[in-house]
C-alpha cells in the first residue's frame, strides 16, 4: 500500500467538454470543471481546505495565472499551490493533492488543471522546453521530439506504422463513448491514419494528439472524510515520480527505453503490491501524446515484453474490450488541454474505479493505473483501487 | 500536527545583478553543492527535490528542467512550485512527512538578468482589460504604497529607513542612506527606484530529511516545525489593497501546527520586494507598526539578514530568508524562527515557515 500517514482517496472528479472552447474564458473553463467536480460529490467550495492548480503559463502567455484567477479557482483566502511541471502537470497536481492529505496537512484538497490552447501557440510554447542554444532549432515542439524518439523506437522494436495507426483508431473510437472528448472519429481507419499528412517522419497528423481547450478537477479526501463523500472512493495505493536527463542526447533511445517510466512505475508497483501489471490492473489511463508513445509505454510499464508493444495492439489486449483496456477515455490522442491532460488520466482512472465512467466504463474495475508524461520524460504514476489500503 | 522535517544542509550561490559566467544549472549547483556538503550526503543519495522557479523569467516552459539534474539527479522525484520557494518548502515537508521521501533537496533559482522585467510582469495582468495601459508590478505596488502613505501607516521616510537598514546588512549591495533612497529616481509615484529590491541572479538550496534520517546523519539540524500558505485576491479585486489578512491567517495556521505563540519567536525574517510591503507584513503579523516597526528593522530584530532588499531574487527570496534564519538557529543565535515570504502582485500570497533549533 501507499506510505501516507493518512489514507487518501479521490472522491470526486469533474471535466469540461474539451475541444475548441471559444464560448468561455480561461477562468470560466477552470471553474466549469471545478463546479462539475464539486457537484458530483455534494461539496461546496467552502468545504475545500486547499487548492492545487496546474497550468503551463507559456501556452496562453499569462504569468502568475493562478494569482489572476484565484477567485475562479475557489482559492481566495486558502492555501493555493501552483505547480508547473510540463505535460505531466495535471498528474503532479493530483500527486500534490495526495501528499497534502496523506501528510495530514488538509482533509479535502481540490486539484484543478486547465489550459486554453486556442489562446496561444502550442508549437511556440513547447519549443521553449528545449535548450535555447542546442535543441530548439532541431527539435521544435512536441512533434519534432516525438518524431525523433519514434524513429529510434521503430529501429529498436520493429514496430510498424500500421501498428501505431491502430492506436490512433482505438483512441478516436473510444473517444466516441466519452462525452467530454475532443476528437471523436467513429469511422477512422488505419488507412486514414497512414494517409494523413506526414508532419515529421514517422509521425502523421493522426498519430499526434490535438491541441485542446479544457479543464479537469478532482477532490482528494482524507479517510475520515472520504466515506461520506463517495459511495466508492478511488483509494490511492501508490504514487511515484521520476524525470529523465535534461538533454535527450544524454539518454539514448528515450522512447524505446523509458527509464523514468520504468523507475516510477516499478516504485509504485512495489508500494501497491503489483506483481504482474497485465494481470493486476483492470484498466490503465496512460499519457500517450503520440501513437508510438502508447506502444512504448505499454512495454515500459511491463504490460508486455520489451519490443512487443506492436503485438499487444495486434492482439487487441489494450482495446476497450481487451484484457487490459488502455485509455478507454480516448486518451491524450483524443483530448489534450496540456495543463489538464495528465489530471484527466487520473480522473478517468478514478472514474473507472468509482464506476462513474458511463459509456466507456470497464466492467468490474478494482484497480487502475494512471500516468503523466511530459518534457524531460517527466513521469508521474498513481495507482488507484476500490479497496481501502491496509 | 507539527512536521518532523529537518534542515541538514544549507547552500547559497553568489548573488549579483549579472552572473554571465554560469548557466542556470551551474548557478543552481553553486547552491546545491555546499548544501550537500554540509549534510554530508552525495547527490546520488538524494531521492527527490522540490524546486521553485518561474517559466517566464527563464523564458522556458518547465523552467526546472534547467536544474532538476543537479537537484536530485536523473530519475529522481521532483516537483516544481511556481511561487516563492517558501511555499515549496511546505510542499517538500508534506512529501517527507507522509513517508514518500526521506532525503530531498529544495532549491530555487532566478537569473533575472536574462529577462525583461516590465515585459514579464505585464504578462501577469489580464490580457484584455489591463495590459493596454501597460502596467507592471511596480505600478501596482505604487498604488498600494499610496494607500499606506495616505493612511499614515507608512511614509517615504519610514520606507527609506527600511531600505537603508537592509542595505547596511547587505553582503552584495552597497550601503545607501535614507537621503539616497529619497533622492533616487522616481519610478511610479510615490515609489523610487531604491524602494524596490534590485533584480538579481542567484540561487539557494537546502537539504532536508525526516527525523530518522537526520539521526543517522548525526546532524544537529534545524527542524521545520510548521508551514502554511494563504492566497489573497488579485490586486484589483482586493477590498483593500493595503491590507493583507491572509498573512495573518497563514501565520495563525502555522503557529497552531507548531503549538507556538508569536511570543515564542526570537528570529524574524520577512521577504518582500518593496519596502512598504515590509511595513504591511509587519503589521499583519503583529510585529508592530509605524516608527516602532521600522526601529525593529534598524536594530536587526527583523531581517537581520537584510532580506530581499539587501539582494535576492523572485522565487529565491523566501528560501534565502529561511537559510538566514536557520544559520542563526544553528549557531545558537536564537531558538525559534518565523519567516514570511510573499508571491504575486502587491504581495498577494503569503508563505510562512517556522523553524526550531535542533537538539
Amino acid at each position: 500500500m501507499s506510505h501516507g500517514a493518512v489514507r487518501a482517496a479521490i472522491v470526486a472528479t469533474g471535466q469540461t467538454d474539451h475541444g475548441r472552447r471559444f464560448d468561455v474564458s480561461m477562468a470560466e473553463i477552470a471553474r466549469e470543471a471545478i463546479d462539475r467536480c464539486l457537484a458530483s460529490s455534494g461539496l461546496a467550495l467552502e468545504d475545500v481546505d486547499a487548492v492545487v492548480a496546474g497550468n503551463m503559463e507559456m501556452f496562453e502567455g499569462i504569468y502568475l495565472v493562478d494569482q489572476l484567477y484565484v477567485g475562479a479557482l475557489g482559492a481566495l483566502g486558502k492555501p493555493l499551490y501552483k505547480l508547473n511541471t510540463g505535460g505531466t502537470v495535471g498528474a503532479s497536481v493530483a500527486l500534490a493533492c495526495y501528499h497534502l492529505v496523506a501528510a495530514g496537512r488538509h482533509r479535502r484538497v481540490l486539484g484543478v488543471g486547465f489550459q486554453k490552447q486556442s489562446e496561444g501557440s502550442t508549437q511556440a510554447a513547447i519549443t521553449t522546453v528545449g535548450d535555447p542554444i542546442w535543441e530548439r532549432a532541431v527539435m521544435a515542439g512536441a512533434i519534432g521530439n516525438f518524431a525523433s524518439m519514434a524513429s529510434t523506437y521503430i529501429a529498436e522494436s520493429g514496430v510498424t506504422p500500421e501498428q501505431a495507426a491502430k492506436v490512433a483508431v482505438k483512441a478516436r473510437r473510444n473517444a466516441c463513448l466519452n462525452p467530454h472528448a475532443h476528437l471523436k472519429m467513429p469511422d477512422i481507419t488505419v488507412e486514414e491514419v497512414l494517409a494523413s499528412e506526414m508532419l515529421a517522419y514517422p509521425i502523421h497528423r493522426l498519430d499526434m494528439c490535438p491541441a485542446s481547450d479544457g479543464a479537469c478537477a478532482i477532490v482528494m479526501a482524507a479517510e475520515d472524510a472520504a466515506a461520506a463523500l463517495a459511495d466508492r472512493p478511488a483509494w490511492v495505493h501508490a504514487v511515484a515520480t521520476a524525470h529523465d536527463q535534461q538533454y535527450m542526447g544524454d539518454s539514448p533511445k528515450r522512447l524505446a527505453v523509458m527509464r523514468s517510466l520504468q523507475a516510477a512505475s516499478r516504485k509504485a508497483y512495489a508500494l501497491a503490491g503489483i506483481e504482474d501489471p497485465l494481470r493486476d490492473f483492470d484498466v490503465a489511463e496512460v499519457y500517450e501524446p503520440a501513437t508510438y508513445a502508447e506502444l512504448a509505454m505499454c512495454e515500459n510499464l511491463g504490460f508486455c515484453p520489451m519490443g512487443a508493444g506492436g503485438k499487444l495492439i495486434d492482439d487487441g489486449v489494450t482495446l476497450i474490450d481487451g484484457s487490459l483496456p488502455v485509455n478507454p477515455s480516448g486518451g491524450v490522442l483524443s483530448t489534450n488541454p496540456v495543463g489538464a491532460t495528465a489530471m484527466i488520466r487520473v480522473a478517468e482512472a478514478a472514474m473507472q474505479v468509482m464506476g462513474e465512467a458511463g459509456a466507456h466504463q470497464i466492467p468490474d474495475v478494482t484497480r487502475a493505473l494512471a500516468t503523466g508524461y511530459g518534457g524531460n520524460a517527466w513521469t508521474d504514476v498513481m495507482i488507484l483501487s476500490a479497496e481501502r489500503p491496509k | 500536527m507539527a512536521s518532523d522535517t529537518w534542515i541538514v544542509g544549507l547552500g547559497e550561490a553568489r548573488t549579483a545583478p549579472l552572473l554571465d559566467d554560469v548557466s542556470i544549472n551551474e548557478l543552481a549547483w553553486e547552491a546545491v553543492a555546499p548544501a550537500l556538503g554540509e549534510a554530508g550526503v552525495a547527490l546520488a543519495e538524494v531521492t527527490g527535490a522540490v524546486t521553485a522557479s518561474q517559466d517566464f523569467w527563464d523564458g522556458r516552459t518547465i523552467s526546472s528542467m534547467n536544474v532538476n539534474e543537479v537537484a536530485c539527479g536523473a530519475y529522481g522525484s521532483e516537483a516544481k512550485v511556481a511561487a516563492d520557494c517558501a511555499q515549496a518548502i511546505g510542499y517538500a515537508c508534506a512529501r517527507i512527512d507522509d513517508g514518500d521521501q526521506h532525503l530531498n533537496v529544495v532549491v530555487a533559482h532566478a537569473k533575472e538578468s536574462e529577462g525583461d522585467a516590465h515585459t514579464i510582469e505585464l504578462a501577469a495582468f489580464d490580457p484584455y482589460y489591463e495590459r493596454q495601459i501597460d502596467p507592471d508590478e511596480t505600478i501596482v505596488a505604487a498604488f498600494q504604497a499610496s494607500l499606506l502613505y495616505a493612511r499614515g501607516r507608512a511614509s517615504a521616510e519610514l520606507c527609506a529607513r527600511i531600505v537603508a537598514a537592509a542595505r547596511a546588512r547587505s553582503t552584495v549591495l552597497e550601503p545607501v542612506s535614507v537621503e539616497d533612497v529619497l533622492s533616487s529616481a522616481p519610478t511610479a509615484t510615490p515609489l523610487r527606484v531604491l524602494d524596490r529590491a534590485p533584480l538579481m541572479d542567484t540561487a539557494a538550496a537546502m537539504v532536508i530529511c525526516c527525523g530518522d534520517r537526520r539521526r543517522r546523519l548525526d546532524r544537529a539540524g534545524v527542524r521545520i516545525v510548521g508551514t502554511a500558505t494563504r492566497t489573497g485576491a488579485y490586486w484589483r479585486e482586493r477590498a483593500d489593497l493595503a491590507a493583507t489578512p491572509q498573512a495573518a491567517d497563514a501565520l495563525r495556521e502555522a503557529l497552531e501546527r507548531a503549538d507556538w505563540s508569536l511570543g515564542d519567536v526570537d528570529v524574524l525574517e520577512l521577504a518582500a520586494p518593496f519596502a512598504h510591503q515590509h511595513m504591511m507584513l509587519g503589521e499583519a503579523l503583529g510585529l508592530g507598526s509605524g516608527e516602532a516597526l521600522v526601529e525593529r528593522f534598524e536594530r536587526g530584530e527583523v531581517n537581520q539578514s537584510g532580506g530581499w532588499l539587501a539582494g535576492s531574487a523572485g522565487s529565491v527570496a523566501g528560501l534565502r530568508a529561511v537559510l538566514a534564519a536557520a544559520r542563526r538557529l544553528r549557531d545558537g543565535d536564537g531558538r525559534r524562527a518565523l519567516i514570511c515570504a510573499t508571491s504575486g502582485l502587491a504581495a498577494q500570497s503569503h508563505h510562512v515557515v517556522l523553524l526550531e533549533a535542533g537538539a
